[in-house]
């Protein structure tokens, strides 16, 4: 099996501004729960998926919204990520209150950072969403019900034979520098 | 988890590869897969290289980012360039977009195809002529209805919404094998239920010796004398990074990596259809989301979601249907945050997310841009705006006529409707077409099929027209949109397609 992306490590300063956002941005649960930290680190492995050119995108966009705020008049010349609670709320509320990309690159960055927070089993069950056990219950219903038929569909796929008519292959393989393993079924 | 025989990954390789073969195929979706099972079924001796992983049945669980960290494309996070954007998905892993769609299988509508015949003079296109290959395709992939015990509670209350209306709906039918209704399908069906390429015409091709080279990045298609003659690329190490080589020769190159990564790949080859339209007439089935509330609770992650499609307006280009949405897409969408997000979540076991898939216009466009790499540009007509925003209105219509007790709409700034006569007075006011919410998933058009070299890029049969040796075989070939979810449009053609090169194997040298 493949292994995943690896986590992308932000740099200081946007961690940073990621952290002030997300206090924002999440559910008040978050901080009380001291849920930060484990946010962020889903937001650097969500990091780690995206196309190098969307990584640096997201990284300039959150050093452009913590300056941003210097122009902000509430700010008073602070950045995002030195504003208190309130300031830095009315920032971000007057940015996703504006219409055109201004407001859906935030919209964008907020919803980013969001599923992360609710990728967080915790807060999954605090909402009442934990699927493993009913995803557990209902495969077993399957079975139960249907359990000849879907041994039988599913070993089809793989009894099949090449056409009889048909015997012609292609070329051969050639050479090969890496070594190829094989294993069972999965 | 063992990896099937036949299959290498980027962690099996541990120098270049060079291969020799018939037929090399780029791409494990419903083209790629389907055409390697065709082909090998012919004794064709087949190599198929996929971009993402291998991942498993076994490994599929409910959680979402993961799953967009492994099976997605950039994470599902592809955004069009235009206004407004289009947030799209790809699927990148063994099995392509059908590993993570919601499985909807329907026969392409014959007035699609009698469309395609007239415009474009695409041969051998008639619904009797398909009829044996939508036939094989449902047969391989168990299309069918739902067993009554998986439908979700979202779904039966789109369905009384519907029927308080005196709206036509019809059931979904899906590629299933007794679905469970884990509404895990965004994720990877965890029970192989859902009968994607993974769990079928992938190992129905490697059961017949074709080979598979999972986390392989093609770069381009090579040439020999205006022929196609291989592909060349490298295992993606994990973390992005360039590995070993991959070289392979092949008689024919079948590019099937959907409608964004072919039109790309190829003209990264430096190829060029005389049409000059490959990359355009992009189409992707708009979408946007309405999120209804109700004071009952719903749980609509119990049972499968699209369980149903409203087709009353089908005429007008709109299909409607429930999509329950997992807690992390939900929140991304929603218009809030803080607190008020945080309330509204609270009341997720309450919802109901819904929505018009809506045909369009073939406005997009597939480049490659140097530094930036491809680029998606999409402009999303004045029509189709106004067809996505009455589809909005109608979906609302149909969930206040279910109970909702309050809908929020994918609109920029739109405050939340407590009823139809407050949707109708907000929506008297025309919708900027800017502040639309939309994404797709369905992404069409970008190689078409055309008898006329100087109107498609590929003829009938998916073969390139003026580059002997090279065939198209996902959604870019189809000359438009579908107007329906177009995966079984797809895998009917690579098998009509497939069954083309074959009658013509001595031409193609396999």
């Amino acid at each position: 099996m493949t292994a995943g992306p690896t986590i992308t490590p932000l740099s200081a300063r946007v961690r940073r501004v990621t952290r002030r956002f997300a206090e924002v941005v999440c559910p008040p649960g978050m901080r009380a729960h001291h849920r930060t930290d484990r946010v962020l680190a889903e937001f650097e492995l969500m990091l780690g998926a995206l196309a190098p050119t969307a990584r640096k995108a997201l990284g300039m966009a959150f050093v452009a919204l913590d300056q941003g705020a210097r122009l902000y008049p509430r700010s008073r010349g602070r950045r995002f990520t030195r504003l208190d609670d309130q300031a830095a709320e009315a920032y971000i509320r007057a940015l996703l209150t504006r219409r055109g990309l201004v407001a859906r690159v935030v919209q964008r960055l907020k919803g980013f950072v969001v599923m992360c927070y609710y990728e967080l089993p915790t807060v999954q069950r605090e909402i009442g969403y934990d699927p493993a056990p009913y995803i557990a219950a209902v495969s077993r219903r399957r079975l139960e019900s249907y359990g000849p038929e879907i041994r039988a569909g599913e070993a089809a796929v793989t009894s099949v034979k090449v056409r009889p008519d048909q015997s012609r292959r292609g070329g051969e393989q050639m050479s090969k520098g890496g070594e190829q393993l094989g294993g069972g079924g999965e | 988890m063992s990896i099937p025989s036949g299959i290498t990954t980027a962690a099996d390789v541990g120098g270049d590869v060079r291969l020799e073969c018939g037929a090399v195929i780029v791409g494990s979706g419903a083209g790629g897969a389907t055409m390697a099972a065709e082909l090998a079924e012919a004794g064709v001796d087949v190599v198929v290289i996929e971009e993402g992983g291998y991942h498993p049945t076994g490994s599929f669980t409910a959680e979402s980012a993961r799953a967009l960290r492994t099976l997605y494309r950039d994470g599902g996070g592809g955004l069009t360039v235009g206004r407004p954007w289009v947030m799209f998905a790809e699927g990148r892993c063994v099995g392509g977009s059908t590993v993570v769609n919601g499985g909807m299988s329907w026969r392409t509508p014959v007035q699609v195809l009698d469309r395609w015949s007239a415009q474009e003079g695409v041969r051998a296109i008639t619904e009797q002529d398909m009829e044996p290959y939508f036939a094989r395709a449902e047969a391989r992939h168990s299309v069918g209805l739902q067993d009554p015990e998986t439908i979700g509670r979202d779904s039966e209350l789109l369905k009384a919404g519907a029927a308080a209306k005196g709206w036509s709906l019809v059931p979904n039918r899906r590629n299933q094998l007794h679905c469970a209704g884990t509404n895990n399908c965004l994720s990877g069906c965890p029970t192989g239920a859902k009968r994607s390429m993974l769990v079928t015409s992938v190992p129905h091709a490697l059961a017949l010796g074709a080979r598979l080279f999972a986390d392989c990045r093609v770069e381009r298609v090579t040439r020999d004398r205006g022929a196609a003659t291989g592909v060349t690329g490298y295992f993606v190490r994990p973390g992005g990074g360039r590995g070993p080589r991959l070289t392979v020769r092949a008689a024919a190159v079948i590019v099937a990596g959907g409608a964004i990564q072919t039109p790309a790949l190829l003209a990264r080859s430096g190829l060029r259809s005389a049409s000059g339209q490959l990359g355009r007439n992009l189409s992707l089935h708009p979408n946007a989301n309405v999120t209804a509330f109700f004071d009952s609770d719903v749980t609509g992650w119990h049972g499968v979601h699209q369980a149903f499609q409203i087709r009353e307006f089908m005429a007008e280009g709109l299909i409607l249907t429930a999509d329950n949405l997992p807690p992390p897409m939900l929140a991304a969408v929603m218009p809030a945050y803080g607190r008020e997000l945080g309330e509204l979540m609270a009341d997720y076991n309450r919802v109901v997310t819904a929505g018009p898939l809506v045909t369009d216009s073939g406005a997009g466009r597939v480049r490659n841009i140097p530094g930036l790499g491809t680029q998606v540009f999409y402009r999303l007509a004045d029509a189709v705006a106004a067809r996505l925003v009455r589809g909005v209105e109608l979906t609302a219509e149909a969930l206040f006529a279910a109970g909702a007790r309050r809908v929020l709409l994918p609109f920029d700034g739109a405050p939340a409707v407590r009823s139809p006569g407050e949707l109708r007075d907000l929506l008297a006011r025309p919708v900027p077409k800017r502040s639309i919410q939309v994404y797709s998933i369905h992404l069409m058009g970008t190689a078409r099929m055309s008898e006329g070299p100087r109107r498609g890029v590929t003829d009938s049969y998916g073969a390139f027209h003026g580059v002997p040796g090279l065939v198209v075989a996902d959604a870019s070939l189809f000359p438009g949109p579908t107007g329906i979810n177009p995966m079984e449009t797809v895998i009917a053609l690579a098998m009509r397609n497939a069954q083309r090169l074959i009658e013509q194997r001595d031409r193609y040298g396999i």
